[in-house]
């Protein structure tokens, strides 16, 4: 029977930097089985690791529509981001994983979509909105409001760019107050306030927010003042995990493994739960 | 009619099985305090004379370190190997019935969705040997919940003192009653097994209350006392919860406790469990409302171990008794 810790190699295919302590890192099964059997849903986990260092968990960032490897985002904080950190192609790390329950994309369907995102939440919405824009036919309008504590700190800002080229896709791009450089185009103001101003109708709209508590916590009430229900509004939690498999004791929130159950959950659930996260 | 062995004869089995290659793990004196520890000279087997040893028995099933894989770095590439497992028998002999209840209770987290055949391949070549209470301490609550001294929960056999030097050996499973055939003699004397102590609370206003109160003071009162070295988690027969760690080319299993407090930190530096309140909190809630209503049963045996290995004498029964005390208090 398998070990269910044990992990499976990958091989690293592409390593980029995005600001001076995140970088994203394209990686495909050493093995053609794995391969060929991995299956995945946006907004799903891994557990990713480099060996002689530990283990560490990130959202895979690349869409479950790309057949090739796939691929996660990370900052450098600790023990075994800085281990990552170091990583170039042809290296070998592990992977274990797809777990976590990812977003309801079928329940998503004939919707508009509002991703907003803070700093390095940028990742986890990446996936999503690859995923919409590969099934295009099937979502409405697309907002993105993407905001960074500076110029500096934004991620993918190349594919920013290129969704705000596709139909029926508004991306608004913001720093926070003194974060701005000479030449930058986009608004200034924290996500709450800069999505605030942009009027996005709610009407048929689901909202993924990702980002630190502070801007969650403050862009609740503009969804509520917008009129969307807590019950479309849905985000995914950070809940320190070892195990991804509900044995390690480590994620739950109240009666709930978040690693098994979430990491995503609706506002409405979330307020259901003790303020566990 | 009944199945009697005397303590040599239980003795010279434990030799017996010792000499076969079986691993056995019993209770014996270490340096003042009493262990379950691997049994070498079936002489140290204890047999009375003690409540519960001061460790638990399920680091035989669930050790204190593990390695669930091992690898070698080999340029860029990446061998993993798989950790050697054993399939090699075991027997815990002379178990407290608290310790033998843990397991099944355990069964539930490493099995649900996924099997973590680590402790299911101990699992399978474990034989439970359960020795019967003849006392407590103030410590012990088994009664509590639902539990007794001659439970027969988790239990391959179950020995019930009936004489100084003599058990009645009572077979609940078939693994058990191989284990003993052809080594006991029959008698029709039947062992009365020991009263528990009184029972100190209802879990199920334990489970009504935390489950309903978040926040409250309790918590944080209960939790000024305690230094989070999480002596409560290591020695509790329930508690499960480990970390993984990179160790010398090999993958670890750590025990964890959720009294420590980088057990929940985020990389961002938010710590939802910022305080040792809300830490004390998780372990009466897991034990009492999250695993029950996860897996239908409570995440605790009553062994009372984690109120005498605390430095500051905390452990569940104390704050479980001030919790069923505020239940019952006029709304
Ligand atoms: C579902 C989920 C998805 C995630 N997705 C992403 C993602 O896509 N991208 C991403 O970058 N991150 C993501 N994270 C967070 C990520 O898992 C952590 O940032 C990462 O594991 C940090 O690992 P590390 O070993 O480098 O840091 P660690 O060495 O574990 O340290 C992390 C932080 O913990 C604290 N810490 C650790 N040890 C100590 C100590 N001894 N004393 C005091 N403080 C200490 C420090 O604040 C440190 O900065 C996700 C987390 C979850 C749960
Ligand atoms: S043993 Fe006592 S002091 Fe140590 S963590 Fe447990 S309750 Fe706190
Ligand atoms: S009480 Fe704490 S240490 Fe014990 S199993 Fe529950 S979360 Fe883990
Ligand atoms: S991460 Fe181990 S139980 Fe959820």
């Amino acid at each position: 029977m398998k070990n269910i810790y044990q992990p499976d190699l990958m091989e690293v295919a592409a390593v980029q930097r995005h600001t001076a302590d995140v970088k994203s890192v394209k990686v495909r099964f050493r093995d053609a089985d794995c391969a060929q059997q991995f299956q995945f849903r946006v907004g799903q986990f891994g557990i990713f690791s480099s060996f002689g260092y530990g283990e560490s968990v990130f959202n895979i960032c690349s869409s479950s529509t790309w057949s090739d490897g796939l691929e996660f985002c990370f900052r450098k904080t600790g023990r075994v981001t800085e281990a990552l950190w170091e990583i170039e192609e042809g290296d070998t790390i592990g992977f274990r994983g797809p777990y976590g329950n990812g977003y309801p994309v079928e329940a998503w369907k004939g919707k508009n979509l509002i991703f907003l995102g803070g700093g390095i939440a940028m990742p986890p919405i990446r996936c999503a909105i690859w995923y919409a824009l590969e099934n295009r036919a099937d979502y409405g309008d697309i907002t993105i409001v993407y905001g960074a504590r500076t110029v500096a700190d934004l991620v993918y800002v190349n594919e920013l760019a290129e969704w705000s080229k596709r139909e029926r896709v508004r991306v608004i791009q913001c720093v926070d107050p003194g974060g701005e450089t000479p030449n930058w185009t986009g608004e200034i103001g924290f996500v709450p306030t800069v999505f605030e101003r942009a009027q996005v109708a709610a009407e048929n709209s689901v909202a993924l927010v990702i980002g630190p508590p502070i801007m969650i916590k403050n862009t609740m009430p503009v969804l509520d003042r917008m009129g969307l229900p807590r019950a479309s509004v849905y985000t995914s939690l950070e809940n320190r995990m070892k195990c991804g498999v509900g044995k390690c004791g480590r994620c739950n929130c109240g009666p709930v493994y978040v690693c098994k159950e979430g990491p995503v959950f609706t506002m409405e659930e979330l307020a259901a739960l003790p303020q566990d996260y | 009619m009944s199945e009697i062995i005397s303590s040599d004869n239980l003795r010279k089995l434990a030799a017996e099985w010792i000499e076969q290659g079986v691993r056995v793990a019993a209770p014996q004196h270490a340096g003042g305090r009493v262990l379950y520890l691997p049994l070498k000279n079936s002489a140290d087997l204890l047999l009375d004379a003690f409540i519960h040893p001061a460790n638990s028995a399920k680091e035989f099933l669930f050790p204190k370190s593990e390695t669930l894989y091992a690898y070698r770095v080999e340029g860029q590439d990446v061998k993993l190997v798989e950790a050697p497992g054993t399939e090699t028998p075991q027997v815990l002999l002379g178990v407290r019935p608290c310790d033998a209840a843990a397991f099944p209770i355990l069964d539930h987290i490493f099995n649900w969705d996924c099997a973590d055949e680590l402790y299911n391949r101990r699992r399978r070549n474990t034989t439970i040997v359960v020795l019967a209470c003849s006392a407590h301490d103030a410590n012990c609550f088994c009664t509590s919940v639902g539990l007794g001294p001659a439970s027969e929960r988790g239990a391959d056999v179950l020995l019930v003192p009936l004489t100084n030097d003599t058990f009645e050996v009572r077979s609940v499973t078939e693994k058990g009653r191989s284990l003993f055939a052809g080594k006991t003699q029959t008698d029709n004397v039947a062992a009365m097994a020991a009263a528990g102590p009184e029972p100190r609370f209802a879990p199920d206003a334990v489970r009504k209350f935390s489950a309903a109160n978040f926040e409250h003071p309790i918590w944080g009162e209960h939790a000024l006392a305690c230094v989070g070295c999480g002596a409560c988690a290591h020695t509790c027969p329930t508690c499960h919860c480990f970390d993984i760690v990179d160790e010398h080319g090999e993958r670890v299993r750590n025990w964890d406790s959720c009294q420590f407090s980088l057990f929940t930190l985020h990389a961002s530096g938010h710590n939802p469990r910022p305080d040792q309140g809300s830490r004390q909190r998780q372990r009466i809630l897991h034990k009492f409302s999250i695993y029950p209503d996860k897996f239908g049963e409570i995440l605790c045996t009553g062994c009372g171990n984690c109120t005498r290995n605390c430095p500051a004498g905390l452990g569940v029964l104390p704050l479980l008794i001030a919790i069923e005390h505020e239940e019952h208090l006029p709304a």
